[in-house]
């Protein structure tokens, strides 16, 4: 076994798609482990915070008229006039990686072990030694045309400080509402359509003193974590699908094991969009977004070794806790493939939870009847009476409803 | 995007007035008196297009104007749904019939009322919109149109397009809406049936439709002259008979054409089912069948008979095709025919006397379950109270499952509660009602109540002093399982859980391709650190004959004792698998205001068919008070369930508990956390549960059509939109957050689960944690 490090830079991370054809930034060996660092594609909302005096977060951020570090964010077009900016922001996550694994091959499953956890803390000598994040109520949020309040509509930053001297808890320090943004080379971001670009502290007016009353208990975890799928060179970072993705789900943090359909030779392993709180469905489009530095253990399953494990015909991605099985459905299982050329854009228009709900339940079925040898009968009765669905997320094109059956309802005796 | 849905539910009752008057503003009209606004339950959804804009709008009774503000060429077109509106102009009043679309003038005086909750369609046409089409001569008065011809047209398209406002795509709608705007021109040159407000003609008119009513109030006199309608209604039988000589016919005609219609429209009612055709006739003022027959047949040409047939195997067909629960759709015109059904049902005595300790020491109460305890599968706001209690009373009642039938030996033998509940035999049905269908079963023929709910519910407990407006918090102090009194299991506990047509999966099976359900029993073993349920055995339904000979061939009807010769088990179920327990009861409910009866199975603002798990010992619900004595139902116990209750039901477990009831009257909880109350609230030790549906008030929103309305239209989309509305609004009325906080909040902490999708109106909950708030009070 062997321990890697990957930091981030301009070479180790790509923003907003998953690839196959990128060059790895790391390749290591099944039972191997590596420390992973990531950065939120948020911190621009508080470059002072959590940007300025990182010299990896500086490094990657960097974008003068004359420089842009990371030039494409997103899986659109990096051919110009452009819109948005390069890659149009089809697609917003930083990510770091893509870590291949030797020997990995389509058909067999990867599993990815969270062994830690820990907040990348704030550089910058005023902050120094603190953490923070960033909640976005943004313009793909859940509640963003059905807003009460005016200005209608809107979008709203809020920004959090971590405490992790005791039981980890975010605070909020201030809000602002997002003004039309200039980036630098001179394209006006009037909605928050790019990732990246930093917020003139000068065009905003910062409230202070809100949810004053509020401790947010920290869920520290990875939003966005997956494999590179087959069908596309460049695929959107945003509609979660078979092979992971931006799953959104507060329970892949530490202690968790996440399997993975392999898709491609090397299976392509990235991850991202650090979190440090968010609530089952992300309503409002975002978490507490916080740049965060993970262990990781991989773990390769071959093809013809997964008759008789949980992983027998597994073809989506899976979560196990200490407690607990969960499975992930969405509106489309595997959007790439049935919503045709256009589907990167397409999913859009089809969010629904009552597709995710019925996808969540024929993986939670295939699982207990494929795995725990159930008759259909048994399964379906057991699902009533056990296994509990949630709203995994609403807001991240190809929505997701979770299905989760706990382990002890197995112990035999 | 061009959508804007709005429900008063994201409003607290104070704000609601404002906001309903933004609503109506949106589309050029006001509320008709300066002062009020409506702040009852209210939907809306808007969408526009170019300066086009359609609505819907579902509210209580209010009366609208045009805005002052609102100019254009083109009048405001409003299309009643249901119940029709009464139309007030310089000129006099007037009735709208549902379906007869109005042409507002946008700068004449007029005013539409709506005596009760109403729904309408409106479209509204802003200047710049119409600027470049050709507009017909300036309407200048109120105009009337029949749903006929193209006016016919115009109101099917316009109905259509409102129905499928949320879901059709930006280019299909705005295609819609550039077609109603096409129409338009062509549909302002129509001449109105019913003559424009002249006042010769209009007095006429009024006349001759005052006399119409009174035939239809008469038909079933056979000797009904002219004479005696005209001195009814104070006019000369000469001006009675030229009036329907003005309209082309006569009064002898008219009559006998109203009478056949009468006996075509029985004829092809499944409520009418149980009459006969003599029958039918004879209340139609047909005083001799021979006489009937030929009529009827010259005029339909087909005999009574053979029109009758047809139209029961096309209602078949179509029952058949339908498959859901509840109320069939054709079957809802019963429910508004018999608005006083529940009149006769109700007890002379309100309440029972009762002699009630006036001294303030609570009281503690004990409700046992048997026949004389329990209503099965409805609720009503007209049943007689068993027993009234006073705030801070404790109470414990007795619940049975409504699925102890599927196995009596174990569940329900030597139990003299249960056994009294559950007895039928061929001379005795001691609860005969179960559902709020109709007590003869002439819609399906499945049995009294035909189905439409299922549990059996304890109660109801009336709360001494209760009223609208009021909150009642239920608190749950112990739940212990009932355990089998046949000497043969004696002190073992059991529960059901049936995979029904009504579950989720039941429309994709996998292995054998074909539809069917099965029934799980359980055995279950509450002592212990660690209480779990055990699959004891399994059968797949088999078509079961009740006591009165009626097969059933699907679950649906409830407490149908299952032969244990009638079906296979399969023992060695679920092996090596152990269930968690979750003892909870599935309904607590609080009578709704809308209707007598109330099918069990819809959870709604009232409480009802919650199915949260979380409702279990040590926590508390509040729910909203809608009638006097609050009328507290308890029922649906579960041993265990699932968030989602994916296959129909939970272990369906008979079940005790104990409950301390404390009234909040409407006067004193303006800080409390349950103030603004319009939606069942679940508190834990740890958390706030807020219950989200499909359609919040679904009685109120689709009115007359709601008990099947909402079987047909439930997504767990529209459930979290209401549990975000209601969530946001919680964290803004009660802790006082600003609507950015409140969503920041909710989407970093905030959980949203599915509750269930298998009771008609689907729920999905938010969980907030107390431990969020460092200054939580309580």
């Amino acid at each position: 076994m062997k321990h890697h490090l990957l930091p981030v830079s301009p070479k180790t991370v790509h923003w907003g798609y998953f690839s196959k054809v990128v060059a790895p930034a790391l390749t290591l060996k099944s039972g191997d482990r590596a420390t992973i660092e990531t950065l939120t594609h948020h911190a621009g909302d508080d470059y002072e915070r959590m940007i300025e005096g990182d010299p990896g977060a500086e490094s990657v951020f960097k974008w003068t008229r004359e420089h842009k570090a990371v030039a494409r964010r997103g899986a659109g077009p990096t051919e110009g006039p452009f819109i948005r900016g390069s890659g149009e922001g089809v697609g917003v996550h930083l990510l770091t990686g893509p870590v291949a694994i030797e020997g990995a091959e389509p058909g067999d499953v990867l599993e990815v072990r969270i062994l830690d956890v820990k907040p990348r803390p704030a550089c910058k000598a005023c902050h120094a030694g603190k953490c923070f994040g960033s909640n976005i109520a943004a313009n793909w949020g859940f509640h963003y045309h059905d807003l009460i309040e005016e200005p209608k509509p809107r979008e709203v930053i809020t920004i959090f400080e971590l405490d992790t001297s005791g039981e980890p808890f975010a605070r909020a320090v201030y809000n602002y509402v997002w003004t039309p943004q200039t980036d630098p080379d001179g394209i006006v971001h009037p909605t928050i359509d790019y990732p990246g670009v930093p917020v003139d502290h000068r065009t905003i007016i910062k409230r202070e003193n809100i949810l004053s009353n509020v401790k947010v208990p920290a869920r520290l975890h990875f939003g966005t974590m997956g494999l590179a799928p087959s069908e596309d060179d460049f695929v959107s970072s945003i509609p979660p699908s078979y092979t992971g993705g931006n799953i959104d789900d507060w329970r892949v943090g530490k202690g968790a094991k996440m399997y993975y359909p392999v898709a491609v030779p090397g299976a392509f392993f990235s991850v991202g969009d650090p979190h440090a709180a968010q609530g089952d469905s992300e309503l409002g489009g975002t978490a507490i977004e916080t740049s965060l530095t993970g262990d990781f253990e991989f773990v390769l399953h071959k093809k013809n070794d997964l008759g008789g494990t949980p992983l027998e015909g597994l073809t989506h991605p899976m979560l196990e806790t200490p407690d607990a099985w969960s499975v992930y459905g969405f509106t489309y299982p595997n959007y790439l493939a049935e919503l045709g050329a256009n589907a990167q854009l397409e999913i859009a228009n089809h969010s629904s939870l009552d597709r995710a709900m019925r996808d969540a339940f024929r993986k939670m079925r295939r699982f207990l009847m494929t795995v725990h040898k159930l008759s259909e009968d048994e399964a379906i009765s057991l699902m009533s009476v056990g296994a509990d669905f949630g709203v995994t997320q609403v807001v991240d094109a190809n929505w997701g409803v979770h299905g989760t059956i706990r382990k002890n309802v197995f112990r035999c005796d | 995007m061009s959508l804007r849905p709005y429900s008063s539910e994201s409003y607290c009752e104070g704000e609601r007035p404002e906001a309903w008057r933004d609503v109506l503003a949106l589309l050029g009209l006001q509320p008709a008196a300066a002062a009020t606004s409506h702040a009852g339950h209210a939907t809306a959804v808007r969408r526009s297009s170019a300066g086009v804009t359609l609505a819907t709008l579902s509210a209580g009774p209010q009366a609208v104007v045009a805005h002052p503000d609102a100019h254009g060429d083109h009048p405001l077109v409003l299309l009643p749904l249901e119940d029709g509106a009464s139309l007030k102009t310089a000129a006099g009043h007037r009735i709208v019939a549902a379906g007869q679309l109005l042409l507002l003038p946008r700068a004449s005086s007029w005013s539409v009322s709506f005596g009760r909750d109403f729904r309408a369609v409106v479209l509204s046409v802003a200047c710049d919109a119409a600027r470049s089409r050709t507009v017909a001569a300036r309407l200048t008065v109120v105009q009337q149109i029949a749903p006929s011809g193209f006016g016919e047209l115009f109101v099917r398209m316009l109905d259509a397009a409102a129905r499928h406002l949320e879901t059709l795509s930006d280019a299909e709608w705005t295609a819609a809406a550039q077609s109603l705007l096409d129409l338009m021109p062509t549909l302002l040159r129509q001449t109105p049936t019913t003559a424009d407000l002249n006042a010769g003609t209009a007095s006429k008119a009024a006349t001759l439709q005052r006399l119409c009513q009174a035939i239809e109030r008469r038909l079933d006199d056979p000797d009904l002259t002219p004479a005696k309608v005209a001195a009814a209604e104070g006019i000369s039988e000469r001006y009675l008979q030229k009036l329907f000589g003005g309209t082309g016919s006569s009064f002898t005609h008219y009559l006998r054409e109203r009478r056949l219609q009468r006996t075509c429209a029985d004829l092809s009612n499944p409520a009418e089912a149980h009459h006969s055709i003599s029958e039918i006739a004879f209340r139609a003022g047909f005083n001799d069948s021979a006489h009937f027959s030929r009529a009827f047949r010259h005029r339909f040409g087909v005999s009574p008979r053979e029109y009758r047939q047809t139209e029961a195997e096309r209602h078949a067909a179509t029952a058949a095709a339908a498959a859901q629960r509840g109320w069939p759709q054709q079957a809802l015109v019963q429910l508004r025919n018999r608005p006083t059904a529940a009149a006769a049902h109700r007890t002379a005595t309100k309440f029972p006397a009762l002699t009630f300790c006036a001294e303030t020491t609570p009281q503690h109460h004990h409700l046992s379950a048997d026949a004389s305890k329990v209503h099965w599968g409805y609720f009503s706001r007209s049943l007689a109270p068993q027993i009234e209690i006073a705030s801070g009373d404790t109470i414990t009642i007795e619940t049975l499952t409504q699925h102890a039938s599927d196995d009596p030996e174990r569940m329900i033998l030597g139990d003299a509660g249960a056994e009294s509940v559950f007895h039928w035999t061929r001379d005795q049905k001691n609860v005969d009602r179960r559902g709020a269908g109709p007590i003869d079963a002439s819609i399906y023929g499945r049995g009294a109540g035909e189905g439409f709910g299922v549990h059996i519910c304890t109660g109801p407990v009336a709360v001494k002093d209760a009223q609208p407006g009021d909150v009642l918090e239920i608190r749950i102090l112990d739940i212990v399982p009932r355990a089998s009194r046949n000497p043969d299991f004696k002190g073992r506990v059991f529960g059901s859980s049936v995979a029904a047509w009504w579950g989720y999966h039941y429309k994709e099976f996998l292995a054998e391709q074909t539809a069917r359900e099965a029934v799980t029993i359980y055995e279950i073993h509450h002592d212990g650190d660690a209480p779990y349920a055990r699959g004891l055995y399994s059968y797949r339904w088999e078509p079961q004959i009740d006591p009165f000979g009626t097969v059933h061939a699907t679950y649906d009807y409830p407490g149908v004792p299952v032969q244990p010769s009638s079906v296979r088990r399969r023992h060695d179920v679920l092996d090596g698998i152990r269930i968690p327990l979750r003892p909870h009861f599935g309904v607590i409910a609080l009578a709704p205001r809308e209707v007598d009866f109330v099918d069990s199975v819809p959870p709604a603002y009232f409480g009802g068919n919650l199915d949260n798990w979380r409702l279990g010992k040590g926590s508390t619900i509040y729910l909203p008070v809608s009638v006097p004595g609050a009328l507290l139902s308890v029922g649906d116990p579960h041993a265990a369930q699932g968030d989602g209750e994916l296959g129909g039901t939970a272990i369906e477990c008979s079940m005790t508990g104990t409950f301390e009831v404390i009234l909040h009257k409407k006067s004193e909880f303006a800080d409390k956390p349950f103030a603004d109350l319009s939606y069942p609230l679940i508190e834990t030790e740890t958390d706030w549960v807020l219950m989200g549906f499909s359609h919040p008030n679904y009685l109120a929103e689709f009115g007359a059509g709601g008990q099947s309305e909402v079987y047909a239209t439930s997504s767990l989309d529209l459930a979290m939109k209401d549990a975000f509305r209601k969530m946001r609004r919680f964290l803004m009325t009660i802790k006082g957050l600003s609507e950015d906080e409140a969503i920041a909040l909710m989407s970093v902490a905030v959980d949203f689960g599915v509750t269930q999708v298998v009771d008609g109106n689907w729920g999905v909950h938010a969980i907030l944690s107390k431990r969020v708030f460092t200054d939580a009070r309580r």
